[in-house]
């Protein structure tokens, strides 16, 4: 079978040479959920933004394949990407309101990939979109698409950036922290809708994310990242089991857990960093041979 | 128990709706709290939860004066700081310091971190040794005195909410009030600046009110809760008997959204109690 989404020994750095992605690999198989974790600067959100093209001017790719159902993303003319990306990936953003453009009805911003990218007429896709709000639970489709995005609340926005997202049936959905900016029970339904979409459709999901316990929940693979290299990889029931690395296993430690509060939130151990550090200058090194 | 710090009863709040503004004209009020009861324990880390729109920023903003009650009173060491002109508040400001969520945007860019820490020093006569107390200020939160000549751009988050916890308590005051002071942390700088706040309250006896969407941070570090939602207190108690027992069926619900790091196909299925 091929996979939705390969990325093989994905490299990027910096202008300054600085190394942000390190050989980064990882599968997306057809209606799995890869769910992508670490902290901040470990490099997840940029691996999102590598799969939609959406990089930085200062990023730059320097080797590695992404490949799209088998197309190498990489490999192709710049235009031929955009299409083909446009046509078969969808992005859930973290924060909607900074998605939405403030000054245009929501209707016609959700409208606007169906027929600019896709070519699809105005009625198709303003039907198509109705459609997905009546499935996303939104009881009143009519006002939300005629209300500007400062008129709804955080997890309707969301709804609504979440049916546009299916909108158009795409392979593969990049989500990135999607529910971060949410309060704890908008969170859990936000959560549903996107799993119960998922299933039905088979869509896979490249889910990012800095929260274990979401991690747990929505996905079924799960590779964690620091400073932009892959600490562990693994099934999620495996991982949550039987943490391989001392990484993983302290950032289990520090993620806060209600049900034991005195084993949880614990501080990071400096010498599991340290080590880590180790082991990227030791990746670095290698790397920098053959890189000149 | 001990004597409380703060008695607060039928505390009322009510802040303009900007809204509903008319172009011309005073913005109509809307109650934000309506009508608190509680007692806050002396020397003791109360945690107040809601979702965003709850009240409860309000609220912590109430206790330190940051707003004026529309109804209520606040009793604060015996003393009815309700209605207290800023002139008389003056005085009792050293004793009520806070800590803010975003660091970042809480700290003058153009001032060394030295003088950030100084500035509540300065403001409360306080002029001799500013130095040293500012190092002995960083020393106390975990940060090099060095850190004294740097930019708050140049620090990590974690280390800006160190400045945060340091600058709040160089008065050493009485009260402290922590509005979401980790919440854009990362986790394991979350699970230190936690663990700083702790130990720092107990070494230094402080009463402390901390904010929070989040009831797994909660759980760890408060004594007391109190579950805040649309301006009322729905449940308030010593924080292992909400845990082991909530009453009110919105805690319930609170409870059950949180996602453990622990693997339950059944979690995305279950439907909430409400």
């Amino acid at each position: 079978m091929t996979a939705c989404l390969e990325i093989a020994g994905l490299s990027a750095t910096l202008a300054n040479g600085v190394r942000v992605l390190r050989d980064v690999s990882l599968t997306v198989q057809p209606g799995e959920v890869r769910a992508l974790v670490g902290e901040s600067g470990a490099g997840k959100s940029m691996i999102g933004k590598a799969v939609l093209g959406v990089l930085p001017p200062s990023v730059h790719v320097i080797e590695g394949h992404i490949r799209l159902e088998g197309a190498d993303l990489l490999a192709l003319p710049a235009k031929e990407r955009r299409t083909l990306v446009g046509a078969k990936t969808a992005l859930i953003p973290q924060d909607p309101l900074t998605a939405l453009n403030p000054s245009r009805r929501i209707g016609p911003q959700m409208t606007d990939r169906l027929t600019k990218i896709l070519g699809w007429s105005g009625e198709k896709a303003e039907a198509r979109i109705r459609q997905l709000l009546d499935e996303v639970q939104i009881r009143d489709p009519a006002r939300v698409v005629a209300s500007y995005p400062h008129e709804l609340s955080g997890g309707m926005r969301q709804r609504a950036l979440i049916a546009a997202a299916f909108a158009a049936e795409p392979r593969l959905i990049v989500a990135d922290e999607p529910t971060t900016a949410l309060d704890v029970t908008v969170q859990k339904q936000t959560l549903k809708l996107i799993a119960a979409m998922q299933r039905e459709r088979g869509t896979a999901i490249l889910f990012v994310t800095h929260d274990l316990g979401v991690v747990a929940k929505i996905s079924q693979k799960v590779t964690v990242l620091y400073a932009g290299e892959v600490v562990e990889e693994a099934d999620t029931a495996a991982l949550f089991a039987d943490p391989r690395h001392a990484y993983t296993r302290a950032l289990m430690r520090a993620t806060p857990r209600y049900t034991d509060p005195q084993a949880s939130l614990q501080p990071v151990d400096d010498a599991v960093l340290a080590e880590l550090a180790a082991e990227i200058a030791t990746a670095d090194r290698q790397w920098r041979r053959p890189h000149g | 128990m001990a004597e409380p710090l703060f008695h607060v009863r039928g505390l009322k709040v009510a802040l303009p709706d900007m809204a509903r503004k008319p172009l011309f004209g005073r913005a109509p009020l809307i109650e934000i709290l309506k009508g608190l009861d509680f007692d806050l324990p002396a020397r003791s880390i109360t945690g107040i939860v809601g979702e965003s729109g709850s009240g409860k920023s309000t609220l912590g903003r109430a206790l330190v004066r940051l707003n004026e009650p529309s109804a209520g009173t606040v009793v604060f060491e015996g003393r009815d700081i309700t209605h207290l002109p800023e002139t008389q508040l003056k005085p009792l400001r050293r004793d009520l310091q806070m800590i803010f969520q975003d660091p970042m945007s809480s700290l003058n860019p153009r001032r060394t971190i030295g003088a950030v820490i100084a500035a509540p020093l300065k403001q409360n006569r306080i002029t001799d040794d500013l130095a040293g107390r500012a190092a002995e200020a960083l020393r106390r939160v975990g940060l090099p005195e060095s850190f004294a000549g740097r930019y708050r751009h140049e620090l990590s988050g974690g280390q800006r909410q160190r400045v945060g916890i340091a600058r709040a308590l160089a008065l050493s005051p009485k009260f402290v009030l922590a509005d979401e002071i980790v919440s854009g942390l990362d986790v394991s700088t979350q699970a230190q600046i936690l663990s700083l706040l702790e130990k720092l309250a107990e070494e230094m006896g402080l009463t402390v009110v901390f904010i929070s969407h989040d009831l797994s941070v909660i759980r760890r570090l408060c004594r007391q809760v109190i579950v805040m939602r649309q301006g009322e207190i729905v449940e308030a108690g010593p924080t292992d008997a909400v845990f082991a027992a909530p009453a009110h069926a919105y805690t319930r619900d609170l409870i059950a959204a949180i996602p453990l790091p622990e693997v339950d196909p059944h979690w995305l299925e279950a439907q909430p109690s409400a």
